[in-house]
């Protein structure tokens, strides 16, 4: 817990500066010492070259000066990049730390702490506030020693040269020192009001994207933009003042060491003409007084860099300073095998407000019991359950798995114990099979762990019980082998097409379409319907097409040019008529040959079609009406007809354009055989041979059972399973619908098989078969062996439940089991629809 | 995947224009300006049922309603394993306004008892078309609440005077 508690957020910024970096920072110091010893040398070289060589016309003298002074400042330069690099190397090694640990950090924070913080206030934590305090460290030894050393060498030089003129010229810099920090003082109050301001405008950013369809659909653009503008333009002024404040430290600071020469001139100038000062002497004198400059410049640059990180660094951990409510891992131990019984005391919930959402609850489970919770919304339900998994710290009372108290159970604990299905599951991007091991992950994950991989068995028993293993074959087979990877099951995927056609051909033609080489299909498109066969060369794909001149002209001949550029402008033309006025969302593209990314350039081109003719448009405008045109599928894009004549024409065209590629480049294309595997296809169209014409749930499942069922005969649907688990969900899974996702979130937990389950409304997108099979498998195979805790929306799933709990108000008002609470004619009685 | 069903040639041409003439018939669609009306005729498909297939089953939540162009299905409400016949649709009859509005589970099973076309249209593309809209949503709760009105009034008036079951469970328009 301690390891937790004392982490990233209590450090001070300091404490980054050493450790890690130790060799780095010694060898920036050597470094740094000879290159002060490189800056000094020239100086001296000066005046030698002055009083000695020049005036004493020796010329050896001259180029031996020279030489050194040639050797001192190449030695400079190169130190110069070298301190830069590692200074570099640093400051990026210690942002990266600190980015890594706050990050490692922010990941344990209570639940309740993300009620308020914006992601996006996160992100802008982690990505900009803390890299002026990364710069900081890696200048925070280097450079004060560097200046500071460079500075009193020249000093020393200069008193060296002559005491009154050094002292006088050295004068002025206590006088800096004491202006400056009042102005960088108000230039730090200016940067913590920008670092709110960031804060701020970060977080109305990130409200803003994830409620654009609030703001679309309700037309508040006004509204936001007025809010937003309002906060930029006070950042506006805060970031002038800032930046007035900096410029004006530099001003000073500059106006102050330009004075330098000015007492040089008027004192050296004096001494010189009374021959109390050689000239060599004034002149070296003069280039040290300019050269202390640098130094003194970069020492004030370094102290602003030091302010601004303080300020950044101390604000963001500041923000991130709340303590983990759990311990990560156990220090000194393994992670618990707890007995899975859960004893519950005087337990009550208070939020943060003070408001109460459990009062005083009591309530036992043995061993393997279940439990269903259920109440009215807002009874408490979700509370105990996330009370009793560790995911809310309850104020006060009891929660005890195995006669261990939750509270001081850490993570790993839990995660070894516990599986909990939330009401609404986060689904990560990535593959299906990746998802499925996201419970488990934790527990092989560490380098102690001795749990063992679950196995494709494991992966596809889950599979079957939960219901997923029907969509996850869909997955598989609406997949396209890769023709290089996976060859070797072509032939397995053509030998069920001949079974299937031979044994379900005739009933399923109904919601089939099959490949025929002499009718227009109407669940293809039009490019597959003029060709019915896969291109080889990739001058032959779909998007190629509309530029590939052998294909253009082979459409010339047919007649075809003009029929399919009328009809792709007739589908923009309809598309924009009826989609125009609306913001692209992908459900409004399912049923279009064009796709999301696409229209905007749609929405221009069906203006420019207002002004120009067909034949009079650009190429790129023609190319792209025949791409639209060769996607088109009228089976399934019903906003535009397709003209009987236009299909002949096309079928005319098939067999043209069979035959002239046939002759001129007859690899170019694998024309669709019942024979071969059709590599453009998914598998499933492979197994079909043709198309599927319906959408109705009930007869894809009749076809895909009919699959299932030879695909077995071959012996290769787990190939087909594992193809399946490899399709990636989307970012949040929005590829899965509400069913899927809840499934896959139970099956992962399922995976685990954990000792204790809490469900939190698990199945309540799930529709009522898949339901009930889950409930079924509750009752059997996990009855006994997994303790259960489930909050129920439905009533009539709770029948089989050990016990029943029924919540009001925070408060359990009735426990025991079901029949025996139905009997009483209490509150359980009156929830499912019973009148006292 | 969407399908359509296959027509005769001079009919293809009008399937947008004719799903727009029978949405605008439709008294929940019918309040619904015509720039709406368009993208729900371009967004709504044409299904084919078989004699014997099911629109939708009991207690499922399909989330779709449905306009019969042709065919006749058998409203079936089933208790104990024991099928009761509520009433058939016919061609011309829509169904399932409150299942395009919110997840709710059916109550009864839609059955064709001959073969059926109907035009489908889905929660996901009623909902995400109304997002773009939300000022019609008064027309459509308002369209709603009268049919749910003139339904119980029509029950009050045509109910045995005898059937006290039936006195006991008025009042749906009062919730």
């Amino acid at each position: 817990m301690k390891k937790q508690t004392d982490s990233v957020v209590k450090r001070s910024l300091f404490s980054w500066v050493l450790p890690g970096n130790v060799h780095l920072q010694i060898l920036l110091v050597a470094l740094i010492t000879l290159t002060v010893f490189a800056r000094v040398l020239p100086l001296e070289m000066q005046k030698r070259i002055v009083n000695q060589a020049i005036s004493l016309r020796r010329l050896d003298l001259l180029l031996y000066y020279c030489g050194i002074y040639l050797v001192s400042v190449l030695l400079a330069s190169g130190l110069k990049y070298i301190i830069a690099m590692l200074q570099t190397r640093i400051s990026e090694n210690v942002l990266a730390n600190m980015r890594k640990d706050l990050f490692a950090h922010i990941l344990t924070l209570p639940l309740n702490f993300y009620r308020k913080a914006q992601p996006g206030l996160v992100v802008s934590a982690l990505v900009t506030e803390l890299t002026s305090a990364g710069a900081f460290v890696g200048l925070a030894i280097s450079s004060p020693t560097i200046n500071i050393l460079t500075l009193l060498a020249f000093a020393g030089y200069l008193i060296y040269l002559n005491p009154l003129l050094a002292v006088i010229s050295l004068g002025m810099y206590p006088v800096i020192l004491i202006i400056i920090p009042i102005l960088q003082k108000k230039a730090n109050i200016a940067n913590k009001k920008r670092v709110d301001s960031t804060r701020v405008i970060s977080s109305l950013i990130g409200e803003a994207i994830s409620g654009i369809h609030e703001i679309q659909g309700n037309g508040t653009f006004r509204m936001e933009n007025g809010r937003f503008g309002k906060i930029v333009d006070q950042m506006r002024r805060i970031r002038i003042g800032w930046t007035l404040y900096k410029q004006g430290v530099k001003v000073t600071n500059n106006f102050f060491v330009s004075l330098g020469p000015f007492v040089i001139f008027i004192l050296g100038g004096y001494l010189a003409m009374h021959g109390k000062l050689e000239l060599g002497a004034m002149v070296a004198f003069l280039s040290a007084q300019e050269k202390l400059y640098d130094p003194w410049k970069e020492l004030i640059d370094f102290y602003q860099v030091y302010m601004d990180a303080v300020v950044s660094y101390k604000r963001t951990m500041e923000y991130f300073d709340v303590p983990a409510e759990f311990a990560i891992a156990p220090e000194d131990r393994d992670a618990y095998q707890l007995e899975p019984s859960i004893d519950i005391k005087d337990l009550s919930y208070f939020t943060d407000t003070g408001i109460q959402l459990l009062d005083n609850i009591n309530m036992n489970l043995k061993t393997g019991e279940s439990l269903a919770l259920v109440g009215f919304s807002g009874s408490g339900k979700s509370t105990l359950a996330l009370c009793i998994g560790q995911l809310y710290k309850y104020s006060s009372g009891h929660v005890l798995l195995g006669n261990k108290e939750v509270s001081e159970l850490t993570k790993k604990d839990m995660v070894y114990n516990m599986g909990f299905v939330s009401q609404s599951p986060f689904i990560f991007s990535g593959s299906i099979e990746e998802n499925l091991m996201y419970s488990c992950a934790a527990m092989y994950d560490s380098e102690d762990s001795t749990a063992e991989v679950p196995s494709l068995d494991d992966k596809i028993a889950v599979l079957h019980q939960t219901g997923l293993f029907a969509d996850v074959l869909r997955f598989g087979l609406n997949a396209i082998l890769d023709k290089t990877q996976q060859e070797h099951l072509a032939g397995q995927v053509v030998r069920v097409r001949e079974n299937f056609h031979r044994e379900y051909g005739e009933r399923l033609a109904d919601y089939v379409e099959f490949f025929d080489e002499n009718k227009y299909l109407r669940y293809s498109n039009v490019a597959e319907n003029l060709f019915l066969g896969a291109p080889n060369d990739p001058a032959f794909s779909e998007n190629q097409l509309p530029q590939n001149s052998y294909f253009l002209e082979l459409l010339g001949k047919a007649d075809l040019m003009m029929p399919l550029l009328s009809l792709g402008a007739e589908l923009l033309k309809q598309t924009t008529d009826v989609l125009g006025n609306l913001a692209p969302d992908p459900v409004f593209f399912q049923q279009s040959p064009i796709v999301l990314e696409e229209w905007d350039d749609a929405r221009l081109l069906v203006e420019r079609l207002r002004r120009t003719k067909l034949m009079q448009l650009s190429d790129e405008d023609r190319h792209f009406l025949l791409k639209i045109a060769l996607r088109f599928t009228p089976g399934r894009h019903t906003l535009v007809a397709i003209p009987g004549i236009l299909k002949d024409l096309i079928l005319e065209a098939r067999a043209l354009i069979r035959e002239s590629i046939g002759k001129d480049m007859p690899s170019a294309f694998s024309f669709y055989q019942l024979s071969d595997y059709i590599y453009s296809q998914t598998i499933m169209n492979n197994i079909l041979f043709g198309q599927t014409k319906t959408s109705n749930p009930k007869a894809l499942d009749m076809i895909d059972q009919s699959i299932i069922q030879l695909i077995i005969e071959e012996d290769f649907l787990e190939t087909i399973v594992d193809i399946g688990m490899q399709f990636q969900v989307g970012s949040k899974g929005d590829k899965l619908s509400g069913g899927q996702r809840q499934k896959l979130a139970i099956a992962r937990t399922f995976l685990k098989s954990p000792r204790i389950m809490i469900m939190d409304e698990a199945t309540s997108a799930l529709d009522n078969k898949s339901q009930t099979r889950i409930q079924n498998l509750l009752e059997t195979r996990w009855k006994g062996k997994s303790t259960l805790v489930s909050v129920v929306h439905r009533l009539d799933i709770i029948k089989n439940y050990d016990k029943v709990a029924v919540m009001k108000a925070g408060k359990i008002i009735e426990t025991g089991a079901y029949h025996e609470l139905i009997d009483k004619k209490g509150a359980l009685y009156e929830l499912v629809g019973g009148k006292k | 995947m969407n399908s359509s069903v296959e027509k005769s040639e001079p009919c293809q041409v009008c399937e947008f224009q004719e799903n727009l003439n029978i949405l605008r018939e439709i008294y929940f669609f019918s309040v619904l300006p015509l720039e709406v009306l368009k993208v729900f005729a371009y967004l709504c498909t044409r299904e084919k049922f078989k004699t014997g297939d099911y629109l939708f089953t009991q207690d499922d939540d399909d989330g779709q309603s449905f306009f019969f162009i042709s065919g006749q299905a058998e409203l079936i409400r089933t208790d104990n394993g024991v099928d009761e016949t509520i009433r058939t649709y016919n061609a011309g009859d829509f169904s399932g306004a409150l299942s395009l509005l919110s997840n709710t589970r059916r109550l009864f099973s839609l059955k064709a008892i001959s073969p059926v076309i109907c035009l489908v249209l889905s929660r996901e593309k009623f909902i995400h078309t109304m997002d773009q809209h939300p000022q019609y949503m008064g027309s459509v709760f308002q369209a709603i609440i009268e049919k749910i009105h003139g339904w119980e009034e029509m029950f009050i008036s045509e109910r045995s005077a005898g059937c006290n079951a039936c006195r006991r469970k008025i009042g749906v328009s009062l919730i």
